[in-house]
This record gives C-alpha cells, sequence and structure tokens, in this order.
C-alpha cells in the first residue's frame, strides 16, 4: 500500500523534505512505520530517535488525527511525525 | 464598569466583542509563568488588550544573550532587575490602567497553589516540561485553562487545554525527553507563536472564536506551513 509521510519542524530539515510517498507493507503500524522511516534515514535514527527506541520523542498524526504507536495505517493514508518542542 | 479612558483605549476591539467582552477582560487575573521569549509577546499583548490583573513569574535576570528574542528586556535590565520585574516595569508605563503582580522565583509543588491563587487562565511560556507538567497537574486539579505554547527554531506549536473538556498536556506529550542546552530560536518566532497564545486567552475570556481545544497547531515560519492535528 501506499502512503504520504510528512515532516515537520527539525524532521523536515534533517530529512531534507517536507513529505514523500512510501510503498510499505499491508497493514503495518505508527510504530512499524517508524522503524521503515529509521532505516530510510539514519539521520533521524543518529539524531533524533533514541537508540533504546522507547519512541518517546516523536509525535505522529494519521490524516489530521493525532495517534499512538499501535495505529494501523491503511492505504493513502497521510501520515505527519512531529518533535515535541521545549523552547520558550 | 469601564471608564471614558478605557472605553477610548479599547474602542477598536470592543467593536469585535463589544463592551461586555472588554468588562470581562477587566475583570481577569492571567498568569504569564515565564516571561522570557513567549512571555514577552504574550504579556505585552494582555497588556494592552487590557486583562485587568497580569501575574507574571521567572526566577531569571535577563542576560545579552536573551534580547534577540525577549523584547520586554532591555540593556538596561541586564543581569540587575529579574525579568517578572523588568516587565513590569514597561507594563505599567503602558498601560496605567491595569495591574501587574509579580513572583520572582520558581513555581514548585510547595508554592503553587499560593502562587497562582486566584487566577483564571494560565499561560504556558516555559522553556522546559518538567515545569510545564507541574502548570498541567495544577491546571487539571483546579479547573482552570493552560494555554500552551513552546517554539525552538523558526517552528512553534500551541494547544489549549480545558480540564473535563480536552486532554490534559501530560496525555498530549506523555514523555518528553529534555533535550537540555541551548536551542535554536528567532526572536520572530517567539513574537508569532506568543501573539497566537495571547489570542486564545482573548478568545477564552470573550467567547470570541473558536480556541485550539483538542486541536495542536504547528507552525514552521520557515516554510510558511500553519497545520493544525487534531488531538481527540
Amino acid at each position: 500500500m501506499r502512503i504520504t509521510v510528512r515532516y515537520f519542524a527539525r524532521y523536515r530539515s534533517l530529512v531534507g523534505k517536507s513529505e514523500e510517498e512510501l510503498d510499505v507493507p499491508e497493514g503495518i503500524t505508527v510504530g512499524e512505520l517508524i522503524e521503515i522511516l529509521k532505516e530510510r534515514h539514519p539521520v533521524l535514527k543518529n539524531e533524533v530517535f533514541a537508540e533504546d527506541d522507547d519512541l518517546a520523542d516523536v509525535n505522529v498524526s494519521r490524516n489530521g488525527r493525532y495517534v499512538r504507536f499501535d495505529e494501523v495505517l491503511h492505504d493513502g493514508d497521510i501520515v505527519a511525525i512531529f518533535p515535541p518542542v521545549s523552547g520558550g | 464598569m469601564l471608564s471614558e479612558r478605557e472605553l477610548e483605549r479599547y474602542d477598536r476591539q470592543i467593536m469585535i466583542f463589544g463592551k461586555e467582552g472588554q468588562e470581562k477582560l477587566k475583570k481577569a487575573k492571567v498568569a504569564v509563568v515565564g516571561v522570557g521569549g513567549l512571555g514577552s509577546p504574550v504579556a505585552y499583548y494582555l497588556a494592552a488588550a487590557g486583562i485587568g490583573t497580569l501575574l507574571l513569574i521567572d526566577e531569571q535576570k535577563p542576560e545579552l544573550s536573551n534580547l534577540n528574542r525577549q523584547i520586554l528586556h532591555w540593556e538596561e535590565d541586564l543581569g540587575r532587575n529579574p525579568k517578572p520585574l523588568s516587565a513590569k516595569w514597561k507594563l505599567e508605563r503602558f498601560n496605567s490602567d491595569i495591574k501587574i503582580e509579580t513572583f520572582v522565583g520558581k513555581l514548585t509543588r510547595e508554592n503553587i497553589e499560593e502562587v497562582l491563587e486566584g487566577v483564571d487562565i494560565i499561560v504556558d511560556c516555559l522553556d522546559n516540561f518538567e515545569t510545564r507538567f507541574l502548570l498541567d497537574e495544577y491546571s487539571q486539579r483546579k479547573g482552570i485553562p493552560l494555554v500552551h505554547g513552546a517554539i525552538e527554531g523558526t517552528f512553534g506549536q500551541v494547544t489549549t487545554i480545558v480540564p473535563g473538556k480536552t486532554k490534559s498536556l501530560r496525555e498530549i506529550f506523555p514523555s518528553v525527553r529534555e533535550k537540555g542546552g541551548k536551542l535554536p530560536i528567532i526572536g520572530a518566532t517567539a513574537g508569532v507563536v506568543g501573539s497566537i497564545q495571547a489570542m486564545e486567552v482573548i478568545k477564552l475570556l470573550t467567547g470570541l472564536g473558536e480556541p485550539l481545544l483538542n486541536r495542536l497547531l504547528l507552525i514552521d515560519l520557515a516554510y510558511n506551513t500553519f497545520d493544525v492535528v487534531e488531538l481527540r
């Protein structure tokens, strides 16, 4: 199935683009998609997502709704990933 | 009751939410927690709008490298006047019809009840999630709205927490890891995000429009993107 991934804030700078379309296995979860993204963009793995990998630092929305990592994805979904920022 | 002077001063916004709306702003007490990059525009615009009482909270004194964004602090304040006092001095000269209260110190579990006593809305202008979660717990316990904002670089986020109606900040960001260290930031980013937070306060108090309830606004000024994520 085909999905669109959108990158926000520093993820956008690290990946170097705002979005991309990806072919991914049917019925994968958000958590599994994150693993695919880490393989595809090692810069995310090294600089953003922790090695121990509880994915604590990544927020994800699916079709404009905030979702958890066990959410199952469907063909045509638009998934956005964004970091929580903390400055003030 | 609004005075003749207040009716004239706030004329252009009374056109939007009426004298009743202006009375609501005048009766309100709003806490601005953190008087830095976000706190400066938030406090400035809330003072301009005629919020009756502003409570400014911060424990730091301004440093030179703060001045690219913390526009309520000037060179003469560096290392001298704690941020709430520095801001109070300007805001009182800007709008003498409102009251500016200050707390110079760090909010803690022990003092939060006393410091935030009587506050109608809390504006989160902090730079760390540890204290944000303390505000969040207090907001939930007391049923007081919390307007969250955060910035980094050219990026910002805003959402408004209303206990009982929306998710709490902890539910939205369950396990934030603090990066620590110096974050990059352009002052205008703080200006945009802080202005939106000030609008959220005015919307909550007057009933104007739709506050960002269960919605997270994500802004990237480098790429002109404004996205709203549904949090339900």
